[in-house]
């Protein structure tokens, strides 16, 4: 443990960590803001690999795993807001598993901010360009997070 | 009390009548102390049925085997099958009617209550009787289990030997039934509900991951855990593949599509994603029998995995697995007033 | 499966070359499994871009390209084109898009140029797997339903008769008409609302193709775009159309008196009556919550006197069932209630009316016969304080849009009261007055300056009754002073809010609302009459505050949206639908459940999916523990290469 923390350090430190994110995007709400973030050409890091999904509802759990098994740092799902969802509700769906996936990482001792759920809609530009600027933001301190239950 | 007699005779009558293919009920083990999964086609045979805190096992997976078992036979015997279900058992029975996996009617089942007791823990047993081995098990009153060995009988406190679920059980009787055997007991429980999860989810994160690391780094990846799970009734399990079930048929390039969300590597990063996508599945389906975690060779909590699902889901969600097969299932429904402050 | 994959990187001038070096991802790319072809290009949209994808799906045979450019909304349809021009399944082709989400929003092209490859790796790894779909045909029925009949649902209505398609107009009050019918005069021309409105009611009720169904609403609505089935509920009509004589004889023996909401409440009716002499259906109503009771009659006054023999206390409400292609709803808009302003006394003031409110009061035949009283003691006000934004843009308390048109109202208003009030002033408070529209400016400064009309630019914090008068503190922002007038009468223009039950509507039509309740168009400027539900029309003040004049534009763009619709002889479907992996279904129904649009149904034991209501959102998708369900040219295998390809690999 120690080591791991000692190397985490470095890593914050010299500034040259680099968190990987992958962010699954609805294509109606999130990814509509995120091309509404680039038409207004607002800045933010570019750690974060979009997937656009048709819905959040179609997001699995098991893609999130996955992410994380393959190495990601970080992992964003975002959706259109509660009430909002251009298939009406697939989003509410979206936010049950998620919460619970959350639980879950969370307590085989994933830290709370390498995962996060969102809510961007398509006139939300400054609001994606903030979410993920934040989300590297508060990655960075956490180092690398290697794969799912690998010493770290 | 529950009368084992009353077990036996109904089993009879349903088994000489020929209402039933066979009652799946418990008998004495062959070996050790722990009574085995039995499985009765003849009348005479129901005279071994036996009922104490040894009968651990969850029937309803024998239920489910039996019924792959028919499919793949193409068998047309379309009698149902009697089943010995104790409190958690019939939940899992709710939650099989609850996703179409069996039919009411194929099933008749004898339900049997904990009566304020329950199963015992054989590991929590070995260590209390220090090796000794135990020739009988049975609950003395609703807080202390008679156990008796080679050298006498001893009464243990039944805190001491009781599996983990059973101490945190609110509800130790049937939830669904044909016959009750022994009364509903309300109001009893050791411990409270999710006390061993409780002791994990309290520790520091660090502590948590390195606890997990070091379980996920054990797991052998035999999938007991899996084979033993009533709910885990899937022909091909996502672990393995999700593309398609292999015929001898299958092409060399449709086996290349097959998704491998997880490698069979025992690696602990693929062993974590074994675990973490199972407990996923059983989100709002597990009815918490722990039979994954007894059967676990090398001592993996399973269970807490599914418990912290379990917790979220009551808490977050009110939702209580097993309760009611006209129920929608905790990830096919959702509520408006669901859990929101999380979402950024 | 080898496939045969080219990727084509566009450099849009600079906009993405800038940022991202094309060369290298084109390279990159070009050593990838399965890509045999790879290029970048200056301009991929243009005329020459297009044909060199075609060019290239010929010379070197592929089988599916990944055009790696600005967002999908914007070229996706362009590049499907492009490939079926060139000999291939359009769905074999899709879009990277490294302009929005990658080259126009970072500076540094050492970190931008990995992200567009890596976004351009996971395109191709998707393509990959790919399946050649062709669009699902569909019947269409050629009938249209319409929902509420205000100037929106019958301007709809009649321009879709006219068209030749048979119209069923559904209103839920006992009339058609909605709110215009309330109106007095209308901006900017001051030409009276009855008069215009009245003979395209007439109209409505004359159409042969037209089947109006009043005291009505839509319970269900099942199936999908030119295959719906919807039930119509109607009240019991007690008074029959068709034989009621409008004689009158029933009200003056009706024993109970209720507020008019046609009058907004300024005047009484019985328990039978007319909504107004224009009511279409011509016909008296027995409005059965207000009656003493028909089950068993209590009273019976009115059918003993009706010679007619219109009125029949038996009559049962009925469901209908209708076969419709497309729905235009034109569900229109409520105020909000003064009851939320506590500043302006909740309601309770009996002179401080609202602008339908004041509208009656001009109206000739309103209570007042078109005279400007005050409701309290009929008496002429001299001093009338009108104040805009009433409940409008007011974020933190009430609505946080502009309800648009109450400038004009308010204006209209002002100038009515000073054409009726000749020795009375009128005040109007105002944020900023928003007069965009042809003749709404000149309208506006004619108020002022030869009705001499006082504005003042400010807020009115409190209207309070003082000796018999409405004491209305506000300020003057531009000289910065406080002001105080003694009103007479004080007009709040409410803002406009959904009509009472859009929320209602909107879940059983399975359309969506905005975030302030009204009915979500697909898209704000380029869909802005459709729904995202296909074969689901809006028109009116349901989607948005508007006037007339705008509703109306909005009725006949609906309606041409529904004849574009009904004029194929089938529809088309997308076919990037879900489906099922029987080998893998259970039948545990948690995808039926979750389906927000029914399309699943267990058939045999194992899902089915009706794929002309599938909307292919995935849903299911994400909710089947098995994977025995997925969504076509989106599957979970091209996801879980997605993400790999996100990773790096
Ligand atoms: C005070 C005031 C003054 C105005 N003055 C002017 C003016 O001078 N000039 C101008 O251009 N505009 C004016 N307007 C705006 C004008 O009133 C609207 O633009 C117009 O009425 C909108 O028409 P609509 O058909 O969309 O809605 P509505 O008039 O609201 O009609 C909707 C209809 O649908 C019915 N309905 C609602 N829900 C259902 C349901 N679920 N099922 C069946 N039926 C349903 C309702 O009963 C109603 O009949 C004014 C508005 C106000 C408030
Ligand atoms: S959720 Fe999956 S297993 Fe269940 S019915 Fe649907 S497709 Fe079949
Ligand atoms: S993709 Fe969406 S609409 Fe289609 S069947 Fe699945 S849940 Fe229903």
């Amino acid at each position: 443990m120690a080591e791991a923390v000692e190397v985490r350090k470095v890593a914050q430190e010299s500034g040259e960590f680099e968190p990987k994110i992958v962010a699954f995007l609805c294509k109606w709400c999130s990814s509509a803001g995120s091309d509404l973030a680039g038409v207004s050409r607002l800045q933010y890091p570019s750690n974060a690999v979009p997937i656009t999904v048709p819905c959040s509802g179609s997001v699995s759990p098991i893609y999130i795993l996955s992410a994380f098994n393959k190495g990601a740092d970080g992992v964003l799902v975002s959706g259109c807001h509660p009430g909002d969802c251009h298939y009406l509700k697939g989003n509410f769906f979206a936010r049950r598993r998620i919460y619970l996936v959350q639980k879950l990482l969370q307590f085989i001792g994933v830290e709370p901010n390498r995962f996060r759920m969102s809510w961007v809609s398509a006139a939300e530009g400054t609001k994606y360009a903030q979410v993920i600027a934040d989300f590297v933001k508060d990655l960075k301190p956490l180092g690398p997070h290697g794969k799912l239950g690998a010493k770290r | 009390m529950v009368a084992i007699e009353d077990i036996r005779a109904r089993a009879r009558t349903l088994l000489e009548s020929g209402e039933v293919r066979a009652v799946l009920g418990y008998q004495r083990g062959s070996a050790g102390t722990l009574a085995e999964p039995a499985f009765l086609t003849e009348p005479q045979q129901a005279a071994s049925l036996v009922w104490d805190p040894t009968c651990i096992h969850n029937l309803a997976l024998y239920l489910v085997n039996e019924k792959k078992r028919q499919r793949t036979q193409r068998s047309n015997d379309k009698r149902p099958l009697a089943v010995v279900a104790k409190g958690c058992d019939s939940r899992a029975l709710v939650v099989l009617l609850q996703e179409n996996h069996i039919d009411r009617s194929e099933v008749v089942i004898l339900g049997v209550s904990c009566e304020g007791g329950g199963v015992i823990d054989p590991r929590k047993l070995t260590r209390a009787l220090a090796g000794r081995a135990a020739t009988t098990v049975a609950m003395d009153g609703a807080d202390a289990i008679r156990v008796g060995t080679a050298s006498g009988e001893t009464t243990l406190p039944a805190s001491e030997l009781l599996a983990d679920r059973c101490l945190e059980c609110a509800r130790a009787y049937p939830e669904l039934y044909d016959t009750l055997y022994g009364d509903k007991a309300e109001g009893r429980s050791y411990s409270p509900r999710f006390a061993a999860l409780n002791t994990v989810a309290e520790k520091p994160l660090d502590e948590r991951r390195a606890y997990w690391n070091a379980h996920f780094e054990r797991c052998i990846r035999c999938y007991a855990c899996r084979a033993v799970c009533p709910m885990c009734y899937c022909d091909e399990c996502v672990v393995d593949s999700t593309e398609f079930v292999v015929t001898p048929n299958t092409s060399a390039d449709e086996k290349a599509n097959r998704i491998r969300w997880i490698q069979r590597s025992p690696d602990a990063s693929e062993s974590a994603m074994y675990h973490l996508v199972r407990a996923m599945h059983l989100a709002g389906r597990c009815i918490d029998c722990a039979e994954c975690e007894r059967v676990c060779p090398v001592n993996i909590p399973v269970r807490l995995l599914n418990n912290v699902l379990e917790r979220e889901a009551l808490e977050a969600f009110e939702y209580v697995p097993g309760t009611d097969p006209g129920l929608p299932s905790l990830i096919s429904s959702f509520r408006d007033g669901d859990p929101n402050d999380f979402v950024r | 499966m080898t496939r045969r994959t080219g990727v084509f990187v566009c450099h849009c001038g600079t906009n993405i070359a800038a940022t991202v070096d094309v060369k290298k991802v084109a390279a990159e790319l070009g050593q990838d499994e399965g890509v045999v072809f790879s290029n970048d290009y200056v301009y991929m949209c243009s005329d020459p871009g297009q044909q060199s994808v075609i060019n290239a799906i010929k010379d070197h045979d592929l089988d599916s390209v990944v055009i790696s450019c600005c967002s999908p909304t914007l070229h996706e349809k362009t590049f499907r084109d492009t490939s079926a021009a060139g000999g291939m399944n359009p769905f074999q082709c899709e879009i990277a898009n490294i302009r929005e989400q990658c080259a126009w929003v970072h500076k540094d092209k050492a970190k931008a140029t990995p992200k567009a490859i890596k976004i351009t790796r996971a395109a191709v790894k998707r393509v990959r797997r790919n399946e050649s779909l062709t669009p699902i045909g569909v019947p269409v029925t050629r009938k249209v339903m319409v929902i509420g009949g205000g100037i929106a649902g019958i301007q709809s209505a009649l321009d879709l008769a006219n068209a030749g398609f048979e119209v069923v107009l559904v209103e839920k009050q006992a009339t058609i008409g909605g709110h215009m019918i309330q109106l007095s005069e209308t901006f900017p021309t001051l030409d009276c609302s009855q008069c215009i409105l009245s003979p395209k009611m007439v109209e409505v009720s004359k159409n042969p193709r037209i089947t109006l169904m009043t005291s009505s609403e839509v319970k269900s609505v099942s199936g999908f775009v030119g295959n719906f089935k919807v039930k119509v509920h109607s009240k019991a009509p007690f008074v029959d159309p068709e034989k009621c004589k409008l004689c009158d004889d029933c009200t003056p023996v009706c024993p109970v008196v209720v507020p008019n909401e046609y009058d907004l409440n300024l005047t009484g009716r019985r328990a039978i009556f007319i909504p107004y002499a224009q009511a279409i259906p011509a016909s008296y109503t027995l409005d059965e919550e207000a009656c003493l009771g028909l089950n068993p009659v209590v009273c019976g006054k009115c059918k003993e006197v009706c010679e007619a023999g219109a009125i029949d206390y038996d009559v049962k409400p009925k469901v209908t069932e209708y076969e419709i292609g497309a729905i235009v709803a034109a569900t229109g808009f409520d105020l909000y209630d003064k009851g939320y302003l506590a500043e302006y006394g909740r309601g309770k003031y009996p002179d401080v009316l609202d602008g339908l409110q004041f509208e009656r009061l001009c109206s000739a035949s309103g209570p007042t016969g078109g005279q400007v009283l005050r409701p309290s003691d009929q008496k002429e006000p001299k001093n009338v304080v009108f104040i805009q934004c009433s409940g409008s843009r007011d974020p933190e308390n009430h609505c946080a849009y502009c309800s648009k048109i109450c400038c004009m109202y308010t204006a209209k208003h002002a100038t009515l009261y000073q054409h009726k009030v000749h020795d009375g002033q009128a005040y109007v408070f105002y944020i900023d007055i928003r007069s965009g529209g042809k003749g709404y400016e000149e309208f506006v400064q004619r108020s002022m300056e030869r009705d001499e009309v006082i504005y003042l630019r400010g807020r009115v914090s409190k209207v309070y009754p003082s000796k018999g008068k409405l004491k209305v503190m506000g300020v003057d922002t531009l000289s910065g002073k406080n002001v105080e007038i003694d009103a007479d009468m004080v007009v709040l223009a409410q803002a406009m809010v959904p009509s009472k039950g859009t929320a209602e509507a909107a879940k059983t039509l399975k359309i969506g609302r905005d975030k302030d309740g009204f009915l979500a168009e697909a898209h704000p400027k380029l869909r802005p009459v459709e729904s995202v539900t296909g074969g689901i029309f809006l028109a009116g003040a349901a989607q948005g505050p508007k006037d007339i004049p705008e509703t109306v534009c909005q009725a006949s763009a609906a309606v041409s949206k529904v004849i574009q619709l009904l004029s194929k002889p089938e529809l088309e479907h997308s076919p990037t639908v879900a489906k099922v992996r029987d080998s893998h279904c259970t039948g545990c129904e948690m995808c039926v459940d979750a389906c927000p649009f029914e399309a699943i149904t267990l058939v045999n034991g194992k899902a089915h999916v009706n794929e002309v209501l599938c909307e292919g959102c995935g849903t299911c998708a994400g909710t089947c523990v098995r994977a025995a369900i997925d969504v076509k040219n989106v599957t979970q295998l091209q996801i879980h290469e997605m993400i790999s390809a996100c990773m790096g690999g």
